[in-house]
């Protein structure tokens, strides 16, 4: 072995070799496959529990989605508005008393500025 | 003119010759054989790191095996323009130092070079020489760093800058690691060469 003085930046052989004899275990083959036993193994667990979990989210999946449904069914039958309900545009524009916008709106020559202010006052 | 079909990729088979990037694109893509062929590339030297950092024989096999499953997890996430070595021996380094944390906190007492050493082993007593003994013992002094540096540079030729990306430590603190892990065991081995 070299002198512990030096710095060597270089790998040592003989204190390698005398260390991987120290360390070297027995038996890789058998070691490797227990490594790839557990690898086998791991894809077993991996894709098993996958049909597991997609079936245990299945029903409760169906159960949300029959309940959405019938919550917009529902939401769409209460928003729904009756006939009664129902009011026409002209109705809305319609006057109280005299022409109202509608008149001023469709009339050929256009409306004097007081006419106009009045107007939308009454509509107030 | 319909084109002619590619011809399936060889399978990978043990001792095969491929490039470890070739082998982790296969791997990736589903290939147990080539995924075979890198454990078994890589078991000799993931199982000495490992040792270097627990000692204890059995703790290092679980710990380079926790590595190389790890490893597969995280495959994607290796650059192939760089070395699958140190990439997959920093994965081993930390499992086995992770182990040796929990293993710490379940015994709550420093590591004992005798236990270190492996323990009788019935299967192993015949073959363990002397040398090997006081090797292991000496390691066993060093702090756990320290010795792991020593074992990647002399043992698994890695270099110092490697090493750093291994253990996550600047390379200036690599080469120091070195030389006082090598004049550490040197100086415990001088009674044994005489």
């Amino acid at each position: 072995m070299k002198s512990p003085e030096l710095f060597d930046h270089r790998p040592d052989p003989q204190l390698g070799d005398a260390l991987r004899a120290a360390l070297e275990p027995e038996n890789h083959a058998a070691f490797a496959a227990r490594v790839m036993a557990n690898y086998d193994r791991a894809l077993e667990q991996a894709s098993g529990p996958t049909w597991e979990v997609l079936a245990s989210w299945f029903r409760p999946g169906v159960a949300v989605a029959v309940a959405l449904i019938a919550g917009f069914v529902f939401g769409q039958a209460m928003l729904t508005p009756t006939p009664a309900d129902t009011a026409s545009l002209d109705t809305a524009m319609a006057p109280a008393e005299g022409p109202g916008l509608a008149a001023l709106v469709t009339a050929a020559d256009p409306p004097d500025a007081s006419v106009v202010f009045s107007s939308l006052v009454e509509q107030r | 003119m319909p084109a002619e079909a590619q011809p399936p990729p060889e399978p990978v088979r043990m001792g095969s010759n491929s490039a470890d990037s070739d082998l982790v694109v296969q791997t990736l893509s589903g290939d147990r054989a080539a995924f075979g062929v890198l454990v078994e590339r890589y078991t000799p030297q993931a199982r000495r790191v490992a040792r270097a950092v627990l000692g204890d024989p059995d703790d290092a096999d679980d710990a380079a095996q926790d590595g190389f499953l790890s490893a597969l997890v995280k495959l994607a996430q290796y650059d192939s323009r760089r070395p699958f070595g140190p990439w997959l021996m920093r994965i081993v380094a930390n499992a086995a130092t992770d182990r040796r944390r929990r293993r710490h906190v379940r015994r709550a007492e420093p590591l004992d070079p005798a236990l270190v050493g492996g323990g009788p082993r019935p299967d192993a007593v015949a073959v363990r020489s002397e040398l090997g003994e006081r090797l292991r013992a000496a390691l066993a002094e060093l702090p756990e760093r320290r010795r792991t540096a020593v074992v990647l540079f002399d043992v698994e030729g890695y270099s110092h800058a490697e090493i750093a990306g291994i253990l996550g430590i600047p390379e200036g603190t690599v080469r120091s690691e070195v030389f006082h892990g090598r004049r550490r065991l040197r100086a415990l081995l001088e009674d044994w060469k005489e």
